[in-house]
């Protein structure tokens, strides 16, 4: 699933969907999901391009995806180095200096952006498109020559503690920031994307090793060109020839340390220093992304019967009972095992124990009982439409599909989880109920208001 | 239908629907029809925030809330939850200080049902007990865990207040603690009747929509009855002096928002001229801007540092105007992301510094060709999908003027450097504002800022003489603050007045 599915004002996940069903094995053709075709090609580099002409007139959505996430920060102390890098990458090459790469996207009228997650890079640019081949001129520049000083990189290393600073005020980041810290022991999924305070502090004295972090990772063979809207897509091959056909190889593989099981519960509380409602996390231990089987398939459905405003938990503990205002829960896709992510938004402290009670019951109903046929093709076409429904323009195609490739490096991924979606069973949902919802490997964190013990970052001295 | 030019697909004039002899009847608007399967539609209701009845703060939202996420006379809420999910649809509402916006987004397959759905819950709503108390739990709940605890947010939501103080858009949509616990649900059925009537309506469909269906939506929707009260505003209040207003909140950094009445809205003359020159001072979440280029690109003072002519919704979450939050009344604000605490008193400064020289200087003619040039091609892309298109042509109606998109790039084509620079020194000034810190030591915040001199920047790396020169004078700036207020985030939002 791509991000938390759930019921809640703040918290309403997305999730991609198959338009048509397909039997068997998940294969291109059969099991195509976007009604849009998808053309791709590769470099001798290894780059690869994947363009979607879409019914977008004028406007294209033009995306560089790279496969390095915060997953690939092993080295002590270096957390949070894949996000200061997205942040790097704005700031000029020999050829094309900060100044000029912001002067003539303004000139477009382009609108960029770029976020970086666990497992990838993504850099986004909505502009007019008869500009295909200026920006692809300059993204190509800056990925294969990016070039900033010493001083540069140490003022924008104060930018990113400025968004730490940003994001420290909302409790339910810092409760995920804790859930993972106490979950994960090994693997790099410990630390968020963002990093831990003491590595951005620190940054200001790597400017050395972000030198290198470039040269490691960010290479044509872990990247992938995206382009959709109003283009063309040999024109678009011909020209990427042109502009990346120099970039040399050399990409190194991150020695990713793999997370043992989890053999027994982890709890704790974490106090919040100023006004929260009262919130549970958990995590399950679960899977890495797949479409080998319906593993991660069944997961997802499972997420929507659990969370969605339509399952039982919501109607009791959001409509009927109002212990809660929010619930959610995903598997969101990570290409290592990751957790079920549980989060719930009380209405009040004193109904924790009520809400947990509640949670075990529904995941135990899971268990035991499949679920009706009418039910799961309900699940099914909730999961089929909400996808179509973000098809609305050339960006969040764009944006879906480099999702997908990020996991696994093929465009056809997106197509085989749809076609993996439409074969889950009834008896496929209970039993990754079972494996997935086992006591020894769930941690929970409750997070509360009170002075205890402060969970707000200390200022900075 | 294939796909016209980018010129005509996103500056189209909008379709209105017009009267047909004597029958009750809803403004409408309908966008031509795309080929897409999504059907986008809006409905637009006179029931803002500034509609509440006093002490009864909260009442336009916790309505919005009764007929969007409850009950039908003829479904109960989990009924219509069923009936929804499949279809991966729902009606979301939003109520801003003028209006409350009903909107969804559906699939060609599932039209009927959101179509019943969205008839059955403006004209048959059940306004039952349970969902009364469900949904004033989560007005409390967005008070508390929303505004309270989202800094950006709260200092967001906290300068529209100071700015508005005592005047009808003085307090949030979500109203507050105190007045959102004693409403009832009496206080529900006689805001809808006097509110939710077809005269006070504007209906906008799009996208996919197909031949015919808008008709028949308006028709069906028109049986609501005609009149509702009166929708007259006050001016907006007189601001004289600078007044700053501390909130004592636990963060590691500081939010800083500053702004003043703006009274200009895009019906006026200074709109564009006013649009251009906040864009040159601080364009929103991009890297263009003499703020972000002072404050965050040569200094790393913090994320980001913008201007806006109008207010913006939710700037934190959107990169593009959010439609639909319409107002009679605006204000010229600066919004700086949070900043090491220590570097408050500076920022703030450097801001104002900003503002002054904007309004000193000017700007030149290339900045204006600039920003004219940049705003033509980026404002082609705030409207690429149905909905969003759908939502600007209400607000054009609104405000009753031509399609705003297309008028807008009309207006960019013939302005001049001259008329940016009047436009300024007609509107903008930095004698009179209202400002906002959220978070930090209000207590060292308050004894820095009483000082003649903020403490400078410490860079990572050497710095420039003249940029050094530079801090000396922005950390020098005298603020003359009027007033210094106080206040823990605990009281915010609890009770009416600040």
């Amino acid at each position: 699933m791509r991000a938390l599915a759930g019921a809640g004002p703040s918290l309403a996940g997305a999730l991609c969907i198959a338009l048509v069903a397909c039997a068997g094995q998940p294969t291109g053709a059969e099991s195509r999901v976007l009604t849009a075709p998808l053309f791709e090609h590769q470099l001798g580099n290894g780059l690869q391009v994947v363009v979607v002409p879409w019914d977008s007139p004028g406007v294209m959505a033009y995306a560089t995806l790279v496969r390095t996430g915060s997953r690939d920060e092993v080295e002590p102390g270096r957390s949070g180095y894949a996000h200061l890098f997205e942040h790097m990458m704005f700031r000029g090459t020999p050829r094309h200096s900060e100044g000029d790469y912001a002067r003539i996207l303004r000139q477009l009228g382009a609108e960029d952006n770029a976020t970086t997650n666990d497992d990838r890079t993504l850099y986004t640019i909505l502009a007019p498109a008869t500009a295909l081949e200026t920006i692809m001129d300059l993204e190509a520049d800056r990925f294969q020559n990016l070039s900033y000083t010493e001083e540069v990189f140490r003022t924008e290393a104060g930018a990113v503690l400025g968004e730490a600073h940003t994001l420290s005020s909302q409790p339910q980041i810092a409760l995920l920031e804790r859930l993972r810290e106490v979950a994960f022991d090994h693997h790099p999924y410990e630390h968020t994307t963002l990093g831990l305070v003491e590595d951005i502090r620190a940054m200001t004295e790597g400017f050395e090793y972000s030198r290198n972090f470039f040269h490691r990772f960010y290479r044509p063979e872990n990247t992938i060109v995206i382009v959709v809207g109003d283009v063309v897509p040999e024109i678009v091959f011909a020209l990427t020839e042109r502009f990346y056909g120099s970039w040399e190889r050399g990409y190194q593989t991150p020695a990713v340390v793999q997370e043992p099981a989890q053999t027994a519960t982890r709890r704790e509380t974490l106090r919040w220093r100023g006004p929260t409602a009262p919130w549970l996390a958990v995590g399950y231990r679960a899977p890495a992304f797949t479409t080998a089987s319906v593993d991660t398939a069944a997961i997802d459905v499972l997420a929507s019967l659990l969370f969605g405003e339509a399952s039982p938990l919501y109607q009791d503990l959001v409509v009927n009972r109002r212990l809660a205002d929010v619930i959610a829960g995903a598997l969101t896709d990570h290409r290592d095992p990751y957790l079920f992510e549980i989060l719930i938004r009380a209405s009040d402290e004193r109904h924790l124990p009520a809400i947990e009670g509640a949670l075990a019951e529904a995941m135990e109903q899971l268990r035991e009982h499949p679920v009706e046929k009418e039910l799961l093709e309900a699940v099914k076409s909730h999961l089929r439409y909400e996808f179509a429904l973000e098809l609305d323009s050339p960006l969040h195609v764009a944006e879906d599909l480099a999702h997908y490739i990020a996991l696994t490096g093929s465009s056809s991924t997106v197509h085989e989880v749809f076609a993996r979606y439409a074969q889950v069973t009834p008896a496929d949902v209970q039993r990754m109920a079972r494996e997935l919802f086992r006591s020894p490997s769930a941690t929970t964190v409750l997070l509360i208001p009170g002075d205890d013990r402060t969970a707000a970052p200390e200022a900075e001295p | 239908m294939r796909a016209r030019s980018s010129q005509t697909v996103l500056l189209a004039a909008s379709v209105l629907l017009g009267s047909c002899g004597s029958q009750p009847r809803i403004d409408t608007v309908v966008r031509p029809a795309s080929s897409s399967p999504l059907v986008a539609i809006r409905l637009l209701v006179r029931a803002g925030s500034a509609h509440d009845p006093p002490g009864k703060e909260g009442t336009a939202a916790l309505t919005g809330l009764m007929l969007a996420r409850a009950a039908t006379k003829l479904r109960t809420y989990p009924e219509i939850l069923d009936d929804l999910y499949p279809t991966a649809s729902s009606i979301e509402v939003r109520t801003d200080r003028e209006v409350t916006l009903f909107e969804t987004v559906v699939h060609l397959d599932h039209l009927d049902i959101l179509t019943d759905l969205l008839v059955e819950s403006l004209t048959r709503p059940a306004f039952g007990d349970e969902d009364f108390e469900r949904n004033r739990d989560q007005l409390l709940a967005e008070l508390d865990t929303v505004l309270r605890t989202d800094d950006e947010l709260l200092g967001l939501e906290l300068l529209q207040q100071t700015i508005f103080s005592g005047h009808p858009y003085g307090h949030a949509p979500a109203g507050t603690s105190e007045s959102v616990a004693a409403l009832e649900i009496e206080d529900v059925r006689t805001f809808f009747d006097q509110h939710y009537t077809r005269d006070r309506m504007l209906l906008g469909v799009g996208g996919g929509a197909p031949d015919g269906y808008a008709e028949q939506l308006q028709r069906r929707l028109a049986k609501l009855p005609s009149g509702g009260a009166p929708d007259a505003l006050p001016p907006a209040p007189e601001l004289i002096g600078r007044h700053l207003t501390l909130v004592r909140k636990a963060t590691s950094g500081v939010g800083i928002h500053l702004g003043f009445p703006l009274a200009v809205t895009r019906t006026d003359e200074d709109y564009v001229p006013l649009l251009v020159a906040t864009t040159i001072l601080g364009d929103h979440r991009t890297f263009h801007g003499r703020l972000i280029e002072e404050l965050r690109i040569a200094r790393g003072l913090n994320y980001g540092d913008y201007a806006y002519v109008e207010y913006f919704h939710d700037p934190p979450e959107t990169s593009s105007p959010t439609p639909n939050v319409p107002r009679r009344h605006q204000y010229f604000s600066i919004w700086l992301r949070p900043v090491a605490p220590q570097l408050a008193p500076f920022a703030l400064r450097a801001a104002v510094y900003e503002l002054e020289r904007l309004i000193e200087e000017g700007v030149s003619e290339d900045e204006v060709e600039t920003t004219r040039t940049y705003l033509r091609h980026r404002s082609k892309l705030w409207a690429l999908d149905g909905s969003s298109q759908v939502g600007f042509a209400l607000d054009s109606r609104y405000y009753d003027m031509p399609p705003f998109l297309e008028d807008l790039d009309r207006r960019l084509e013939r302005l001049s450097a001259t008329e940016v620079n009047d436009a300024i020194r007609v509107h903008l000034q930095s004698t009179n504002l209202q400002i906002v810190f959220v978070g930090g030591d209000t207590d060292a915040l308050r004894d820095t800022l009483a000082t003649e001199q903020a403490p400078l920047p410490e860079y990572p790396s050497p710095s420039s003489d003249s940029r050094r020169a530079t801090d000396r004078d922005i950390a020098s700036l005298s603020l003359d603050l009027t007033s210094i207020r106080e206040i823990s985030v605990d009281e915010l939002f609890s009770v009416p007045a600040l």
